[in-house]
């Protein structure tokens, strides 16, 4: 039984501490040092040899190793070894290994025998010699000894004897338990020997494959599977695990690929090398092929990274958190080719990718819980073509309450993404809503993650989990700007100023990222893109803007870096124009439509927005200048009528009646402001909702005859003007919006009656929405 | 024809009471006696490689065995006078190489040469220069039969076997003869222990020197084992030519079953089949 796996350059630094107790009780270095080495053959016949030292692994059970006078093959005396139950406190396995502080020449010896019986049968999991404690550069390993009740020898033969000039690792072993049961072993006769009936050694690297690699510069690879299997005397193979260092590795073209006295490859060009071994001069079988790709294509700069509070995320693979257990980043399922690599990119941790048709990410050791999450993000770079139909897929598993694949609890869900959310040569952050995720019915046992597609190359880097609830960056407090554009100049595809062109689809699937919404943003419906990678919006039939001369839009972000806005005709025939972001409030952007050329203004297809971030939008539409203008060009015309049977309110021509307040708080979102507009004083409402007019006294206006008043506005499509008695009693007249220039009306009072008391009016009041003009309010006779 | 040839069933224990018997009769009539010997026959093996042996010296003997029986011993081969199983290896030696292949309703596939009608002598110096195969189950052999095999059936007819070797002890060779009455596993037989050495690393001569009252059995320049009609519990039949036989089985009752650690193809090199007569 093979209980315990040794990685014994790891254990020689665990036992560092048992060598130094060891080491401390031996006679000084200085006594011992001989001109030429000693070929002492025995390593233990009745006792320790001349400078034997022993030292156990480290994790093993110190006391495994004793010397037993009562139970030997001959002489006086063996050695025990003790191994221990699983779960013996004091260690897992039997381990050490006998090492001389001053090396033995054995290379007039082509073996060390020993003999060996057990307590039950069992099967010792390795033994060898050549463990030294340090490099332990000529390690020889036979595993899987069997040795039963009966003394029996063994014989593990030298790969190659000449190499053993200084050697000081004369024997090593390690066990653990049987069936997690311990027991005993016994070995006596321990030595080197000339046997000579060891033949026909037969090297093998790669374990004798003959391998074939498409790496690139840089690379490096271990050549492994380093074993020589003898012909024993007994007519049997046997092969033993033979360090490097016995082998002499050679590349046919060290140009392309070199190889390191230790089997260490680094390729350091393109083109082809193969790189075998011979060992005693026999040519090793296996080989490895190699055809170097060159220099890898990779990332220069490391991904943005991720600024979602680490409290609000699960993450598997970033710098920029903790990161749960993942059990393996390629799980090297059947027909995966997928090879991943640990790369660095200035500094940043990065898994790359190469080869990749489909690899499984899994942490089903320990499932993700993911109930409390509403995002999954990685960002991914490739250097592959990302041209249509070519793309990025990501699989999430679940595995259900039962924590284990199968058992009809499992769900999953495969998304697929292309160009354009996939760019070549350059980091693509893939924020997904889990809710996207439509087949994963549950999030509470997460497994898998399988990244698939037709890209070979793929470097992945933060891998996580949010919830983007905890971390929605803070949108405008205040409604985009209300646009004042003439109705009659707009095509309008998103505005509450507007009538909107209908059957417009704003967030067709083309494969992005972006999550779209609408919201009320102080009660004007506001389009927002979350977590904007790109972002399409398709017209319900094709526009026809070419009367028109601006692209307007409103556009408020606090935390894109980069925003680009695309007219899309069919071809598609698409130009971005670039955005400035992010934004100090609401940025209102009027775009001439020159700047989109070459795409056919009279046949709009679609909307595109790419770019980062959260974006807020309002007032998408398309306006003309020049027949259309944003605020009257001239003055109100001068009103001519006599003073004496004229009671103004608001005129630069009349004495206005005194004390009104042209802008009381009734609670409306009208602003209200008054400038000259050709040198004439003029009442401007910006956003009308509702306005009043609390006059300065109360007037009778009985004798009158009208109420005259000038009106302006491009925008408004609604305009409603009130007179108000005490009650309040108030009957609206419609005004007819938008204008064409100054609008000068003379609404008879009687309009007002029977409802207002004329005899007693105290305010005025307007509704409607846009920009508004007003001048010359007053009452005529 | 009749039953063909030898059945060499001993078993392990009886080889060793023989072997540690004949190892302690060290007496004087082991000494090695010169003796003035003339070539008469020989085959060196020179030409290209993958060329037969010389049709005019070697004869084949081809299949399972007459009585489909694995020649009398259970061998698992099939013996065919295909290149792939003998023929020169262009570096002056024949190369018989037994092979993991399905052949002939076999697993394996061998070759077994003679000069059975070809060249038979009685008496002189036999000898081969050899270079074993190795793995279990491998089982070569350099040996004589009486040329009057045909009509004295077996083992009547005599039998010498100059050289056997199982591929489980590669430090070990075997010297035996069969007769009436002495044959398979009663045969008479001394085994020879290389120390330290293997006879699958290097070429070793393998000779007998037979007289009418002597059969003496060298490896190299060993005598390991002298035989005499009063050695014998049996009749000393041989006393009329023999011919010899080359070959390389697989398996069979002397050597037991390869394994799956025997490698294939195991080839055993022959530098050169020599036969000498005493000079008058």
């Amino acid at each position: 039984m093979k209980n315990i796996k040794l990685e014994f350059s790891a254990l020689a630094l665990l036992a560092l501490a048992v060598i130094i107790t060891v080491l401390a009780c031996k006679r000084d270095l200085e006594d011992l040092e001989p001109a030429t080495f000693p070929t002492t053959p025995e390593v233990f016949i009745d006792g320790f040899s001349e400078g034997l030292n022993y030292g156990a692994f480290g994790g093993s059970k110190v006391t495994a190793f004793d010397v037993d006078t009562e139970v030997k093959y001959r002489g006086a005396a063996s050695m025990k070894f003790a191994v221990p139950d699983a779960g013996d406190p004091q260690g897992a396995y039997a381990g050490g290994a006998y090492f001389t502080s001053v090396g033995r020449d054995l290379s007039g010896y082509d073996a060390i025998t020993f003999w060996a019986k057990a307590s039950k049968s069992a099967s010792i999991d390795v033994v060898g010699f050549g463990n030294d404690f340090g490099e332990s550069k000529f390690l020889t390993t036979l595993r899987d000894v069997k040795v039963n009740t009966n003394w029996q020898k063994y014989i593990i033969p030298i790969p190659d004897p000449s190499k053993l000039k200084q050697e000081k690792g004369m024997f090593f072993y390690s066990e653990g338990p049987e069936n997690e049961l311990g027991y005993t072993f016994w070995i006596d006769e321990l030595k080197f020997e000339k046997l000579g009936t060891i033949a026909h050694p037969r090297p093998v690297i790669l374990d004798g494959q003959d391998q074939v690699l498409s790496p690139e510069t840089g690379q490096q690879l271990t050549i492994g599977g380093l074993k020589v299997t003898f012909n024993m005397p007994s007519g049997i193979d046997q092969s033993v695990d033979a360090a490097p260092s016995y082998f002499a590795f050679s590349s046919s073209n060290p140009s392309v690929a070199s190889v390191s006295d230790k089997g260490v490859v680094t390729v350091l060009d393109a083109g082809d090398a193969v790189i075998t071994a011979k060992l005693g001069g026999a040519d090793a079988a296996g080989s490895l092929t190699l055809t170097s790709t060159g220099q890898a294509v990779g990332p220069t700069s490391p991904a943005p990274p991720p600024t979602v509070n680490a409290d609000s995320v699960i993450s598997l693979f970033s710098n920029v958190y903790n990161n749960v257990n993942v059990d393996t980043w390629n799980t090297r399922w059947q027909f995966s080719t997928a090879e991943d690599f640990d790369v660095k990119i200035a500094g940043d941790d990065v898994k790359r990718y190469r080869n990749l048709n489909f690899v499984g990410i899994e942490f089903a050791s320990q499932p993700i819980d993911a109930t409390a999450m509403t995002h999954f993000h990685l960002d991914i770079w490739t250097p592959d073509p990302t041209d249509l139909p070519k793309a990025f897929k990501v699989l999430l598993v679940d595995f259900g309450a039962n924590g284990v694949f199968g058992g009809n609890d499992d769900s999953s869900h495969e998304l697929s993404f292309t160009r354009p959310t996939l760019v070549s040569n350059q980091w693509v952050s893939l924020d997904i809503p889990l809710s996207n995720f439509t087949g994963l019915v549950n999030r509470a046992h997460l497994a898998q993650l399988v990244l698939s597609g037709d890209l070979p190359n793929v470097y992945v880097d933060n891998v996580y989990f949010y919830n983007a609830g905890t971390v929605a960056p803070s949108g405008p407090t205040v409604a985009a700007p209300t646009p004042t554009n003439n109705p009659a100049d707009v095509i309008s595809v998103f505005s509450d100023a507007y009538t909107n062109i209908p059957g417009t689809d704003f967030n067709p699937n083309w494969g992005q990222a972006t999550q779209v919404t609408q919201v009320p943003v102080a009660g004007n419906n506001t389009l927002r893109y979350s977590g904007l990678n790109y972002q399409g919006t398709q017209f319900g039939s094709n526009l026809d803007v070419s009367a028109m001369t601006h692209l307007h839009l409103d556009v408020w972000t606090n935390n894109s870096t980069a925003l680009n806005v695309y007219l899309i005709s069919p071809g598609p025939v698409e130009t971005p124009v670039a955005l400035t972001v992010p934004t100090s409030g609401w940025s209102s952007i009027n775009i001439p439509l020159s700047q989109f050329s070459p795409v056919a203004l009279n046949n709009l297809i679609q909307f595109k927005f790419d770019g980062n971030g959260d974006v807020y939008l309002d007032n998408l539409y398309f306006y003309k200048t020049g027949s259309s203008p944003t605020e009257p060009a001239t003055a109100a015309p001068t009103p001519s009528y006599n003073a004496a049977d004229v009671i103004s309110v608001f005129s630069d021509t009349y004495t206005n009646i005194t004390g009104t307040d042209l802008n009381p708080n009734w609670g409306q979102a009208t602003q209200v402001t008054q400038a000259p507009v050709s040198g004439n004083n003029t009442l401007i409402y910006t956003g009308l909702n509702y306005q009043g007019i609390q006059l300065g006294s109360n007037q009778n206006l009985s004798g009158y005859t009208y109420l005259h008043l000038d009106f302006w506005s491009a925008t408004s499509t609604s305009l409603k003007v009130f007179l108000i008695s005490p009650g309040p009693a108030e009957t609206p007249y419609t005004l007819t919006v938008p204008t064409s220039g100054w609008t000068s009306i003379d609404i008879p009072l009687t309009e007002f009656t029977p409802v207002v008391d004329l005899s007693n009016v105290f305010q005025f009041k307007f509704e409607g929405n846009g920009k508004i003009y007003l001048d010359n309010i007053l009452f005529r006779k | 024809m009749k039953l063909h040839h030898s059945i060499l069933i001993k078993s392990a224990l009886l080889l060793v009471v023989l072997s540690c018997a004949l190892w302690h009769c060290k007496d004087d009539d082991n000494a090695i006696v010169e003796r003035n010997y003339q070539l008469v026959w020989e085959d060196d093996f020179s030409g290209p490689a993958g060329q037969a042996p010389d049709a005019a010296k070697w004869a084949y003997d081809i299949g399972i065995g007459p009585g489909n029986d694995g020649w009398g011993n259970q061998e698992l081969q099939y013996y065919t006078d295909r290149p792939e199983n003998a023929a020169l290896d262009g570096l002056g030696n024949l190369a018989i190489t037994a092979r993991s292949e399905s052949y002939g309703g076999r697993g394996f596939t061998s070759a077994r040469l003679n000069t059975k009608g070809i060249f038979t002598q009685a008496y002189g110096r036999f000898e081969a220069r050899i270079k074993m195969p190795w793995g279990p189950g491998i089982w070569p052999a350099f040996w004589m039969l009486g040329a009057n095999i045909d009509q004295t059936p077996w083992p009547q007819c005599g039998e010498i076997d100059i050289m056997e070797y199982r591929g489980q002890q590669p430090n070990v060779i075997h010297g035996s003869v069969h007769g009436p009455g002495y044959s398979g596993g009663a045969a008479i037989t001394k085994s020879f222990d290389l120390v330290n050495d293997r006879f699958d690393v290097d070429f070793h001569v393998f000779a007998v020197e037979w007289g009418e009252d002597y059969i003496d059995y060298y490896v190299d320049d060993t005598l390991y084992q002298r035989l005499r009609p009063e050695s014998i519990p049996g009749e000393w039949v041989f006393d009329q030519p023999f011919f010899i036989i080359l070959n390389v089985a697989v398996g069979g009752n002397f050597v037991g079953f390869p394994t799956p650690q025997t490698p294939f193809p195991q080839t055993m090199l022959v530098d050169y089949v020599k036969i000498y007569k005493e000079a008058i």
